[in-house]
């Protein structure tokens, strides 16, 4: 496997105009494990090196930055401005919206999806095209910018984001509730999503310990000392947890679940193994072996959730999980042979 | 062989087939009333197995075909040519299932956009989205069109409250691009974020699940007239740089608010004002009682010659009444009405304002503006006579330097109205050569054989440096209502 670090995106649209054989695009590495490592004739292209901030519109709340630039960076440079990118995830820019690991931190929040405007990308023979616009609102065209979220880097290069932003609450406080039975923080969490205004993150963890609810409360000083009374919560540390690991022979299985179906995902993962939902509905379990897996995957189909073995040290094990729709699989593979069609994007 | 419409009648029944000429006068244009053209034929399907049945008819035949909700759409979006058959969706209105614990519905894409929120309002829930024609308009036509509307400043636009849709695509084959659960389960590519919004042209829905959002608890409604519509502008960039983020920011313009105040939709908005900022928040009593202090701030630093507030649900009421019925009242000025739709960064309303209005001086032409200010998105309209040829020439130029000035702001040639058949021309203003052509793969992935709303929402290769296509069908239209 050779690589590329290309420090603009007219070097890396010279590079894929040379046709130089099949491609993997990685940001920082920072999803590695969970994309498996790449065949050894895969040119990996870091993108890390394509990282400026194009664009701060603070007026117009959007930016627009290049793909390898850090989450880290963009939050820091946003902060002075009262403003933020809200959603979860880190890694770099492109890399968080390729792979839009986490969704919403809470029902109804703000996930990747809902905050890119527009993209500048690269088809894999080097063209150049534009998608959606830096304004906060265009149906012109169609929108070839979503269909980066999620991709995982397999139908074009974004090299350039057009953001939208929000701005930063003027008050703001991370909570902990931990040591709960299963039904007492469900119970908890119903509570919090009957509110009309939400948490603006929330997150359930159960492993051996028993159950937490972790979230972030935001607002005016006096609506979120307000939710904190009235929930009995106490503020506490950012606890927030974006993904979990699982050490060999350890898997990781994630998907997407409703609320009332989390009651029955607590039931089917083991006490020794951890959970962790997200209140936007995307969850994580890491369970101690293969076996463990194909149980929850099992009790997964029974609630009619979506689940998925995302890490594991048997790559033949990658992926397996729900049956994705049969019409909707052909799309995607039409759209990869569309977008890409001779496979450069691996 | 049978016909195309015998088969058709076959599957639906002959009274759910319509072919008579006068019979398809309805469908011959949508909002878009400058562009019209009779079908070949209207059906009427009742499920999703219908919708299936007829569209394997109708790919297997080469029929082009167009679906249409309520046919409010302002591009000529669902405007079907004379070889194409009319899918018309409007019988498929039945709410399938309200789930107030996971909080979304799953409806037929018949629905009518408030009717949906009617249904769920006993369980404290609404549907977000509120286009303009959300009286009339469905839940399928939005999806289409990725409808927004006065409260999508707040809470976004339909692409973000659609999480599933059943889809019967253009070869009749069904797919499911979603997840009650959300609109992207990992692993899956977004197929519904590039659906929605691509005009028809992808496929039909015929089952669509859509977020439920609680009620707020307090609505505040103010309203504050300006002499000067700059500083109407200041005074929304001041709300939003104090980091609000009000539910509606809406302005009317001084010949908006005269032409309601003479409407049916009087609302009781100042008529000697240049301009009128309408602001409604949402929330808990509490927190918006300090937001309406510092809107009410904001009014008075940037010289509001008078404000108001809503004291109950009739006096909001009336407040958004003259918002609501802006372009109907414009209906009084002139026989016709070229309801523009672009998009500007915020920061840039003011320069876009005046550039409008420097455009209608030069071309001899009235414009009103009723506008999202919060967004950025503006309306311009411009009331004319389509029987004066020379008069509808400088609106349509007037109309096509507006929407580039649009794009030279940094903005875009539509917010919300869609590229239908009306903005073909005009896009190559954003888009290049490349753009274009990836958008069509993108289509092609969809419908490889360009049946499924023909001619809509993407120019044919090569039509981005064309003429004005506008002109020619008002030109036709003329022709065709000239006295022989």
């Amino acid at each position: 496997m050779s690589a590329f670090a290309p420090r603009s995106a007219a070097e890396l649209a010279d590079w894929l105009a040379a046709r130089p054989g099949r491609v993997r695009l990685v940001g920082s590495g920072s999803r590695a494990a969970r994309v498996g490592a790449p065949a050894a004739d895969v040119h990996e292209v870091r993108l890390a090196g394509i990282a400026t901030i194009d664009r701060l519109d603070a007026a117009d709340q959007t930016c627009s930055v290049d793909c390898g630039l850090p989450r880290a960076e963009l939050d820091a440079a946003l902060q002075p401005h009262g403003l933020e990118l809200p959603c979860p995830g880190g890694g770099t820019i492109g890399g968080l919206f390729a792979a839009d690991p986490l969704g919403a931190a809470a029902h109804g929040g703000q996930s990747p999806r809902s905050l890119l405007l527009g993209v500048e990308g690269l088809l894999a023979d080097g063209t150049a095209f534009r998608s959606g616009a830096r304004v906060v609102k265009s149906v012109a065209g169609f929108d070839v910018h979503k269909l980066l979220v999620g991709s995982e880097g397999r139908l074009y290069a974004a090299t350039r984001l057009h953001l939208r932003l929000k701005p930063r609450p003027r008050a703001e406080a991370w909570f902990c509730r931990d040591g709960l039975s299963d039904a007492d923080a469900l119970a908890a969490f119903a509570r919090l999503r009957a509110e009309p205004v939400g948490p603006a993150a929330v997150q359930l963890r159960r492993d051996r310990h028993g159950c937490a609810l972790v979230g972030r409360i935001a607002g005016r000083a006096a609506f979120v000392r307000g939710q904190l009374a009235q929930h009995g919560l106490a503020e506490a540390a950012c606890a927030w947890t974006d993904h979990l690991a699982a050490d060999a022979p350890g898997e990781v299985v994630a998907g997407l679940a409703r609320f009332t179906a989390v009651a029955g995902l607590c039931a089917a993962v083991p006490a020794a193994a951890t959970l962790l939902w997200h209140g936007g509905g995307r969850f994580e379990a890491a369970l101690p072996d293969a076996a463990a897996s194909d149980a929850l995957l099992a009790a997964a189909a029974a609630l009619g959730v979506h689940a998925r073995v995302v890490a594991t040290t048997h790559p033949a094990r990658r992926d397996r999980g729900s049956p994705i729709d049969p019409g909707a699989t052909r799309l995607a593979a039409a759209l990869r042979t569309a977008l890409d069609p001779h496979g450069i994007f691996v | 062989m049978a016909s195309v419409e015998k088969r058709l009648s076959d599957l639906l029944g002959a009274r759910r087939v319509l072919t008579a000429p006068d019979a398809l006068l309805a469908w011959e244009c949508d909002g878009f009333t400058v562009h019209k053209a009779r079908p070949r034929a209207v059906v009427l399907p009742e499920s999703t197995a219908e919708v299936q049945a007829v569209v394997r008819v109708l790919h297997g035949e080469r029929v082009p075909f167009v679906p249409r909700g309520a046919g409010t759409c302002l591009s000529g979006g669902p405007t079907a040519g004379p070889d194409a058959v009319v899918i018309d969706l409007a019988r498929m209105k039945q709410v399938l299932r309200v789930d107030a614990e996971d909080l979304f519905a799953v409806v037929q894409p018949g629905v009518v956009n408030v009717e949906l929120t009617a249904a769920v309002r006993h369980l404290g829930l609404h549907y977000a989205p509120d286009p303009s024609s959300q009286t009339v308009c469905t839940i399928g036509g939005n999806l289409a069109e990725n409808s927004g509307g006065p409260h999508c400043f707040k809470y976004g636009m339909t692409q973000d409250h659609v999480l599933d849709a059943v889809v019967v695509l253009p070869d009749g084959e069904i797919a499911r691009l979603g997840d009650a659960g959300g609109p992207r389960p990992p692993g899956v590519l977004d197929l519904l974020g590039v659906f929605c919004g691509s005009e028809g042209t992808f496929g039909i829905a015929t089952e669509i699940t859509v977020r439920l959002c609680r009620d707020q608890q307090a609505v505040r409604t103010l309203l504050a007239s300006f002499a000067s519509m700059a500083d109407a502008c200041r005074a929304v960039s001041a709300i939003v740089h104090k980091g609000l983020v009000p539910a509606a920011l809406e302005i009317l313009d001084r010949a908006t608010i005269q032409a309601v105040e003479a409407s049916v939709y009087r609302a009781g908005y100042p008529s000697d004002a240049a301009a009128v900022l309408l602001v409604e928040l949402d929330g808990p009593p509490d927190v918006i009682a300090e937001e309406a202090d510092e809107v009410r701030a904001a009014f008075a630093a940037h010289g509001a010659l008078r404000s108001e507030e809503a004291t109950d649900a009739a006096e909001r009421k009336r407040l958004w009444k003259g918002r609501k019925g802006a372009f109907g009242a414009m209906g009084r000025l002139s026989t016709d009405l070229y309801v523009l739709d672009g998009v500007v960064p915020r920061s840039a309303l003011e320069r876009a304002l005046d550039g409008i209005a420097a455009i209608g001086a030069r071309h001899g032409v009235t414009i009103t503006n009723v506008f999202h200010a919060g967004d950025g998105n503006l309306h311009p309209n411009i009331p004319f006579d389509g029987r004066d040829a020379a008069e509808t020439a400088r609106v349509v130029a007037a109309g096509r330097e507006i929407l580039q000035l649009c794009v030279d702001l940094g903005g875009s040639i539509s917010g919300e109205h869609g590229v239908g058949a009306e903005k073909l021309d005009h896009f190559g203003m954003m888009y290049g050569a490349a753009d274009r052509d990836v958008m069509a793969r993108v289509r092609a992935a969809f419908d490889p054989h360009g049946r499924c709303n023909p001619g809509k929402a993407l120019p044919s290769r090569g039509a981005c440096a064309e003429p004005a296509k506008w002109p020619q069908m008002v030109a036709r239209v003329l022709d065709a209502e000239r006295p022989q």
